[in-house]
Formats: structure tokens, C-alpha cells, sequence
């Protein structure tokens, strides 16, 4: 010990001697135990406030009258107007009609353009400029397609102008125009979304063996479909769900475009539910309608999101 | 400064068997390498001595006392993991001062110690660099200096020195080696490399399916291995272990004939020696084959011959060459031959 | 037939760049027309032929400082904002660290439930939150849109952190551990200066979202004490002037800029924060 340079003269005073009959500390073990759901407590409890209380308070709201008044049991009487209402399956008609549309759109642009853009030496340049109608706040972006397509005619004028139709479109009538238009607006503003992801896979997947299917004689689409794109399932998976449930609660443009007209053609859930709650005060009433989603919620994140994290991390 | 004692250790993963009855008795200041291949158990058995696994039974004591219950943080080990696990946020010097900052030593005595330890492991002038810019060599000494800082009862290190190239590990070996005797601290060193084994160790723990198959020192393990798994794993080439019948002292197999060995095992045994052991040479031989390979190292030649089904390895002269398919014949040397149980593999005394 | 094997494996760039180049178009050209729209007199908005050229104008910029109570709008947006980040760091960091570091029964059910909290419409809670806040007297203040964001972007952040600690080697924790550090210790020293990036990522996600909001903040801030940016732009129609169309524009716009510049700066982290931590970008 005396001849080790750690404990030499200098040393001596550096580390102090260890105390010489040793007493190791023993920690709780309880407390070692709980530790780990302690630190994930808070961050649990604050999500209960906001999603276990309110769903209870939906289910009891929506056995109720809920006015201006006390509250007064109905019974089922909610849900049975609720099923009856074509207003309600409308809604959920339009949801899944445009979100559909909309999310296809957005996939297959998004694919086409991460494969054109991801091998291009200007690639971090347009994930720049494509990035740009993500970053605009959606209610903004929803007037700026009002006034293009409705109050200002903007586009009207531009196909008279190029010859295409005599006269301004009457989008606002039209059924699926209007639905054509929320569209369009989610693609415009979300497609970016997709896009930033996938040419990120596509750029992290392992050159060596697109280098091998290359030297095999595979041209590019076909290094694509056979190869890059059975890769990207589960990246492709995540990100559509994400959006999906985006689009599913679509409420900003409908709310400024089109207010869910003409004839409720554009309503979505989450417009319908807004309408009859804070627009009509029949909030037991939105209330039944909450919870019918929320089954639906939770039954869709069951099967399939769960599956979709778990493949994408493995 | 601490003797160890591990006694009927054992750890399982659900039906997985990690370790198994591991009994060791690591002396004070000694240098101990658990040696074997991936999956052993080696590591896992290091882990917990550290404290970062909890065996499923049995009792690991340091100096007498139970530790089983005692947290990694207080049990006053130092690891040095396989990839050095330096923190990459901090400099070398704020890795290196670390464990006494989390063990309270006041600073004033922190920055001396410091400055000690990385001049021991001469990383002086890197003090300020981050642990990225430095080369894999620098960074295992950063490593090794945020071990010996502390000066701990035990240094446990996970094959430090996998990660390096074999100039280097040359190198390390030697300086870990001398720290080691300087500080005279207790030390378990894991390794899969019988050359890091054989020259740092005092003792050499063998293991294979988390059970210890022979403990003794390099000689020991060597010159008298327990059985086939430890006499194939040391030495390199590997031992020649070759399947006959023994009956009244001979040893037969196709195209070796060996007298006068003990007649206690008559049966079916495999027959061990090492190719060191073996001399090429047609006065007594015990062996006859064709050659099937010949590799000048420079140093020596290392000749294959194929006998009967097998491929036997011998060391031969530097100078030694052959034509492939040439009859040669080979002598053991008498006192060098080993004898197993053919199916268990256990040594025949 | 070389020169047609050649041909087949490259790429055809005319089409490579017609595609890019397209879309780029139709990304920039509306948001020029933002601009256009921003910086114009409102005479020239709404007109029977549109005006394509129109004249400079900055009425807009008068009308928001002059008129409105933008500042004030700004400061509420900036305080709720920055406030449901704070909030969210502070619950998701210690989660994100339970979840990906230890091993404990149910582990993997409260982070699944942790996530798929993020799948909740807005809409489904939007009358039980109204009422909760209606309740707690929380209704037009920015404390109720503080919560509401931190809540909105709580799994978020968490899963994100998460991904970035799964990343971290073990053996940096078994030598901090070692080394005589606790669990929180290792969090604080080791973990949380290792992921900064991730942090910083998450934090910019949620803020982007948390600008986004507008089902909550439209029921939540209904006066414009608590109005915060983009619900006082839902509330720029001005009653019987109509919609203050470029107002609107040059607010959107300038609300745009800091946005860019911060997502530009953390470009390379952005896939990996918007898929929740399931892609590495």
C-alpha cells in the first residue's frame, strides 16, 4: 500500500482512508420498488384528469338532459335518438369519406416525392420547402383556402382566365366540391408530415444492400417496390395511424371553411359533436355521441395502433 | 484490500440457467480472469459481484460480510466496461472525478486525485478533451483512470480490451497488469482471450454454460487441464484430442499406436496432446498419416496431417516443409499425453 | 442494348425534377399569396375580378399593433405555450426515464396507455374539459390552456423522450452506478445531458401543436382575455366588416417565421419526434 503512487505522500491527504471496520448502507427496498411507478405517477395521474375523468363524465352527462337546467335522467334515451339521427351517421360518414380520401392522397404523394427526393444531392432543400405548409397554423391555412376558393374566386378566376369554365364555380353548393376542398387543404398542409418521414427511412436504410440489388441489375423502381418499400411497412404503418387520427378529428377547417355545409355534406364528427354541445346546448346529447367515439377510439387503439408501435420498434 | 467469496451462486432467467453452482475464493490483491466463451456466464458472474444482477441464490461476500443486499453504488467495486462507458457529456476530467463527487470526497482532494490517476494512465494532457475526441487506446485509459481514482476494494473489468487492435491490447495488457500490482487491489478480469488470460492472471476461473469447469493458475490450466472443454480452449493451436481404445497401457486408433500408457481405463477414451508436445520424426513414432497442410508462421511451421478420418496438428521446425499428400510420421512426447473419458470429457488420472 | 441497360437502371432526372419542382410550386405559390394578401388594402381583397398585382399596404400591420390587443394576444399565446412545455418536461422526463430504464410489472400497459391518450379527439373531452375548467373557474385564463395544452402534448413528449433514452448503452448506467450514483442522480447527470437533443426536439413538437390548438382554445378562451393568437384569428371576422382577410394573412405569417427557424434547426431530429420516436432518422 505504501509503495502504490495513489496513496503516496500526496495522496495521503487526497483520498481519504477508508473508515476500517466498513459499514455498508443498506437502502429500503420498498422504496427501491415503487421507485419506478413513483416516477411515472405524475405524468399517469395528470393523463387520468384529462381523459378518465371527462370519459366518466360523458357516460353519466350522456344519461342525462343537459340544458340550461339541472340535470335530468333519460335513460337511453340519448343513444336511441343518437341512432336514429342521420344527421349523427352523416357525420361519421363524411369523417371516414374525406378522411379517407385524404390520407390516401397524402400517402401516395408523400411516397412519390420521398422517392424521387431522397437519393437527390439537394435533398435537405426540399425537405425544407416542403416542410413550409406544415408550419402555418391550420386555422390560418383554412382562410387562406376560403379566400382563394370562396370569397375571393380567386381559383373561379383563374380557370376562366386559362378558358376551362365560363363561370365561378359554385363550390359552396356543391356537396363534393366542399368536400373536395377540406380535402385539398389537409393534403396541402399535411402531406409534409408523411413526407418528412419516409424519405427519413428511406435514407436509413442500409445502402449496402440497395448497392447489392443495383449490382443484381435492379432498376431504381424496382429496388423501390421490392425492396425499400416492404422495409418501410411498419415506418409507414405509425405514420399513417398518426395522421389518421389527425384527420379523424378533423374540426379547424370545417369550422372556418365550410361551417359543415352545404346540408351538413361536410360535418364531421368532431364538428357535429361542437355543434350540438356548444352551438345547441344539447350537451347530454353531444355527450352520447362522445362516448360512442370513444368506444371507438379505444377499440381502434386496441387493435391496431398497439400492433403498429410495437412492429415499428422491433 | 478485499477477499471475495462467491459460494453456491447461481442465476436463472425464468428456466434459462445463467450461472450454476459457481463456488470461488478470490484471495486479497489477487488478479483473477474469468475466462470462456460468449454466454458463459462470465459476465453475468462479474455483474454480480458489482451488484447490477442479484444472483437467484447463494451469497456473495466481500471481507466476511454478506453483499448481497448492498446496492452497486455502496459497495465500493470499480468497473470498466467493454466499451468503456465514459459519460459523453463530460470531459475526461469531469469522468475521472466522478466517483468522487458522488461519494462526497471534498474538492479540494477530488482535483489531486484526479491529476494523479490520469497521470498514471498518462491521459494529462486530454483532461479537457470529451471523451469523442479521443482514440479508442486514449479513451480505455480514461476508462481504466476513472477506476483507479478512487482507489476501490475491488476493480472488476468486462473485457476492457476487446475494442482494440492487437498492437494496442499488447500494450494495455502489460500497463493494467502493472497498475494492478502497484495498487495491489483485488481484481476480476473477464475475458474470451486465453493469451489476455494467461499473462495477467494469478488464477484463471474456466467457464462454459455458466458452470466453472477448472480454477487454477496458468500452469495449472495448462499443464493439467480437467478436462476436454478446458484442454481445447487453451493454447493455440488447440489441443489434438483423437478417439481410440485403451486396453493394457496401448491406445489405438487409425494410424496411432501409443504404449505404455496407465492401464486403469481400458475402453473406449480420447487421447489429448498438444501440438507443441509433438515432433516430427520417424524413430518410435505414434503416428502415421499424410499431410494435408503445411503453415509457415515464421517462427514455427505448423503441419496438418490427416490420419484416418482426423486432422492432427503438429508444431514443426521453422524450417520444416512437405508435400501435400507426403507420408509423415509423428512422435508424442511420452510425459505430455493426456488422457479423457471419452463421453464426459473428464480427465482419466 | 448497353446504352438501354444504362438508361433503365438510372433514373429519369426530367421527371425526378418535373415531380419536385411541382410540388415546390405548390407549396410556396399559397403561401406568397399569404404574403401578397398581408400586404395589401383591404379595398383590394374582396373584389368582383381578383387583384393579382395589388398595391403595397400596410394597413394590416397598423390594424393588428393599432386596433388590437396583439401584444397582449401574443404574450397569452407565448405564456400558455411555454408554460404546457414546462409542465409536460416535468411530467414526461421522470416517465420517459420509468418507462425506458427500468423493469417493472405493467411497464408496458401505462406507456401503451400513456400513448394512446394521444388518440383521444379533442372533440370526445371537449364538453367534460369545458365543464371541469367551468367548475375549477379556470374559463378564460391562460392556466386552463396551459393545462390543456401540456395534456394535449403529454404522450408525445413522453414517447419521444423515451425513444431517445432507449438509446443510451446500459453500461453507462451500470458505471454510473458503479461509480456510487443513484437512479435520480443518473437521471439529472448522465441521462438528461445525453438526450438534450431529444428534449429539444419534443419541446419543439409540442409547441407546434400547442400553436395548433384550436377546438380547446376556442371553447376554453371565449373573451378576449385569454384569446391567445390563433383563436383571435378565428375571431377576425369583425362582426358586420366581415373577414379581415389580411390581418389574418400578416398575423399567420409572422407567427410562420420563428416556427421556421426553429424547425429548421432541428431538421435532422424532426421524423424521429413526429413518429413518436418509431423512426430514426
Amino acid at each position: 500500500m505504501s509503495n502504490s503512487p495513489l496513496s503516496g505522500a500526496g495522496m495521503a491527504q487526497a483520498v481519504p482512508a477508508r473508515p476500517a471496520p466498513r459499514s455498508f448502507k443498506r437502502r429500503s427496498k420498498r422504496l427501491k420498488a415503487a421507485l419506478p411507478y413513483l416516477l411515472v405517477a405524475p405524468a399517469v395521474i395528470y393523463l387520468l384528469m384529462i381523459t378518465l375523468y371527462p370519459g366518466v363524465y360523458a357516460i353519466i352527462q350522456s344519461f342525462h338532459e343537459v340544458k340550461f337546467g339541472p340535470w335530468k335522467p333519460v335513460g337511453f334515451a340519448n343513444y336511441q335518438k343518437l341512432f336514429g339521427d342521420y344527421q349523427f351517421w352523416g357525420a361519421l360518414w363524411n369523417t371516414l369519406v374525406m378522411g379517407s380520401i385524404a390520407l390516401v392522397l397524402q400517402c401516395v404523394i408523400a411516397l412519390a416525392l420521398a422517392f424521387h427526393a431522397y437519393r437527390d444531392p439537394w435533398v435537405k432543400g426540399w425537405r425544407i420547402i416542403f416542410l413550409v405548409p406544415m408550419l402555418f397554423m391550420p386555422s390560418a391555412v383554412a382562410f387562406i383556402f376560403k379566400l382563394v376558393f370562396l370569397d375571393g374566386r380567386i381559383f373561379s378566376d383563374i380557370l376562366i382566365r386559362i378558358g376551362l369554365i365560363d363561370a365561378n364555380l359554385a363550390i359552396q353548393s356543391s356537396t363534393w366540391m366542399s368536400r373536395a376542398l377540406l380535402i385539398l387543404a389537409d393534403v396541402w398542409q399535411w402531406t409534409p408530415f408523411l413526407f418528412i418521414i419516409f424519405v427519413a427511412a428511406l435514407q436509413g436504410q442500409d445502402e449496402e444492400v440497395e448497392e447489392a440489388a443495383r449490382l443484381d441489375g435492379a432498376s431504381w423502381p424496382a429496388i423501390f417496390f421490392n425492396i425499400s418499400l416492404p422495409m418501410m411497412k411498419p415506418v409507414i404503418a405509425v405514420a399513417l395511424i398518426l395522421r389518421a387520427i389527425d384527420i379523424t378529428t378533423m374540426f379547424t377547417n370545417v369550422f372556418i371553411v365550410t361551417k359543415g355545409g352545404p346540408a351538413f355534406g361536410t360535418e364531421t364528427i368532431s364538428y357535429f359533436i361542437y355543434r350540438t354541445g356548444f352551438k345547441f346546448f344539447n350537451f347530454g346529447y353531444a355527450s352520447a355521441a362522445s362516448v360512442i367515439m370513444l368506444i371507438l377510439t379505444i377499440v381502434i387503439a386496441q387493435m391496431v395502433v398497439k400492433r403498429a408501435f410495437v412492429s415499428a420498434r422491433s | 484490500m478485499a477477499r471475495i467469496e462467491l459460494s453456491n451462486i447461481q442465476k436463472k432467467w425464468g428456466a434459462f440457467w445463467g450461472v450454476r453452482d459457481v463456488n470461488i475464493d478470490i484471495a486479497d490483491e489477487e488478479f483473477i480472469v474469468f475466462l470462456g466463451p460468449s454466454g458463459c456466464g462470465k459476465t453475468t458472474t462479474m455483474r454480480m459481484i458489482a451488484g447490477l444482477e442479484n444472483p437467484s441464490e447463494g451469497e456473495i461476500r466481500m471481507d466476511g460480510e454478506v453483499m448481497n443486499d448492498i446496492d452497486a453504488r455502496d459497495r465500493d467495486v470499480a468497473m470498466v466496461f467493454q466499451g468503456y462507458a465514459l459519460y459523453p457529456n463530460m470531459s475526461i476530467y469531469e469522468n475521472i472525478r466522478f466517483p468522487l463527487r458522488m461519494r462526497g470526497v471534498p474538492k479540494a482532494e477530488q482535483d489531486a486525485a484526479v491529476r494523479r490517476a490520469a497521470e498514471l494512465v498518462e491521459l494529462t494532457d486530454y483532461l479537457d478533451r470529451k471523451p469523442g475526441a479521443l482514440s479508442g487506446g486514449q479513451r480505455q485509459r480514461a476508462a481504466l483512470a476513472r477506476a483507479i481514482v478512487r482507489q476501490p476494494q475491488v476493480f472488476l473489468m468486462d473485457e476492457p480490451l476487446s475494442n482494440l487492435d492487437a498492437k494496442l491490447r499488447q500494450a494495455m495488457r502489460v500497463q493494467i497488469k502493472h497498475i494492478q500490482r502497484e495498487l495491489k487491489i483485488t481484481t476480476v478480469y473477464v475475458t474470451h482471450d486465453q493469451i489476455e488470460a494467461m499473462t495477467l492472471a494469478d488464477r484463471i476461473v474456466i467457464m462454459q454454460s455458466g458452470a466453472i469447469q477448472q480454477i487454477g493458475t496458468p500452469d495449472e490450466i495448462y499443464n493439467d487441464p480437467a478436462n476436454t472443454f478446458v484442454a481445447s480452449f487453451i493454447g493455440a493451436p488447440p489441443m489434438n484430442l483423437i478417439e481410440g481404445r485403451l486396453s493394457g497401457g496401448t491406445f489405438e486408433a487409425p494410424g496411432i499406436r501409443v504404449e505404455g500408457l496407465p492401464g486403469a481405463h481400458d475402453g473406449q477414451v480420447t487421447l489429448g496432446v498438444r501440438p507443441e508436445d509433438c515432433r516430427v520424426t520417424a524413430e518410435g513414432a505414434h503416428l502415421g498419416g499424410d499431410v494435408y497442410g503445411v503453415e509457415p508462421t515464421g517462427d514455427v511451421t505448423y503441419l496438418t496431417l490427416k490420419v484416418g478420418e482426423s486432422l492432427v496438428e503438429v508444431k514443426a521446425d521453422r524450417a520444416y516443409r512437405a508435400a501435400l499428400g507426403q507420408g509423415e510420421s509423428v512422435r508424442f512426447d511420452p510425459d505430455r499425453i493426456y488422457l479423457f473419458e471419452t463421453g464426459s470429457g473428464q480427465r482419466l488420472r | 442494348m448497353a446504352a438501354k441497360r444504362k438508361k433503365s437502371r438510372g433514373e429519369n432526372l426530367v421527371l425526378r425534377y418535373l415531380i419536385l419542382c411541382g410540388w415546390a410550386l405548390f407549396c410556396v405559390v399559397p403561401v406568397l399569396w399569404f404574403l401578397s394578401i398581408g400586404l395589401r388594402p383591404r379595398t383590394e381583397i374582396i373584389t368582383p375580378t381578383p387583384i393579382y398585382f395589388p398595391t403595397f399596404s400596410l394597413d394590416a400591420w397598423h390594424m393588428i399593433w393599432e386596433d388590437w390587443p396583439m401584444g397582449k394576444y401574443l404574450r397569452n399565446s407565448v405564456a400558455a405555450i411555454f408554460g404546457s412545455v414546462i409542465i409536460d418536461l416535468i411530467l414526461a422526463i421522470p416517465a420517459a426515464y420509468s418507462l425506458s430504464r427500468f423493469q417493472y410489472r405493467g411497464r408496458e400497459d401505462i406507456g401503451f396507455y400513456i400513448l394512446s391518450t394521444r388518440m383521444m379527439a379533442p372533440a370526445i373531452v371537449a364538453v367534460p374539459i369545458f365543464f371541469l375548467f367551468r367548475n375549477l373557474g379556470l374559463l378564460d385564463t391562460i392556466w386552463a390552456l396551459m393545462l390543456i395544452y401540456a395534456a394535449i402534448n403529454l404522450s408525445f413528449v413522453t414517447w419521444i423522450i423515451r425513444s431517445y433514452m432507449l438509446d443510451i448503452p446500459k453500461e453507462l448506467e451500470d458505471a454510473a452506478k458503479t461509480d456510487g450514483a443513484g437512479e435520480l442522480r443518473i437521471l439529472w447527470e448522465i441521462i438528461i445531458p445525453a438526450i438534450l437533443p431529444g428534449i429539444i426536439t419534443a419541446s419543439v413538437i409540442a409547441m407546434i401543436f400547442a400553436i395548433n390548438e384550436f377546438l380547446f382554445t376556442l371553447l376554453i378562451a371565449s373573451t378576449p382575455n385569454a384569446y391567445t393568437m390563433s383563436v383571435a384569428l378565428a375571431n377576425f371576422t369583425g362582426g358586420s366588416d366581415g373577414i379581415i382577410y389580411n390581418a389574418i394573412a400578416l398575423v399567420a405569417f409572422l407567427a410562420f417565421l420563428p416556427v421556421f427557424v426553429v424547425v429548421v434547426a432541428i431538421q435532422k431530429h424532426l421524423s424521429r419526434g413526429l413518429t413518436m420516436g418509431a423512426v430514426k432518422g
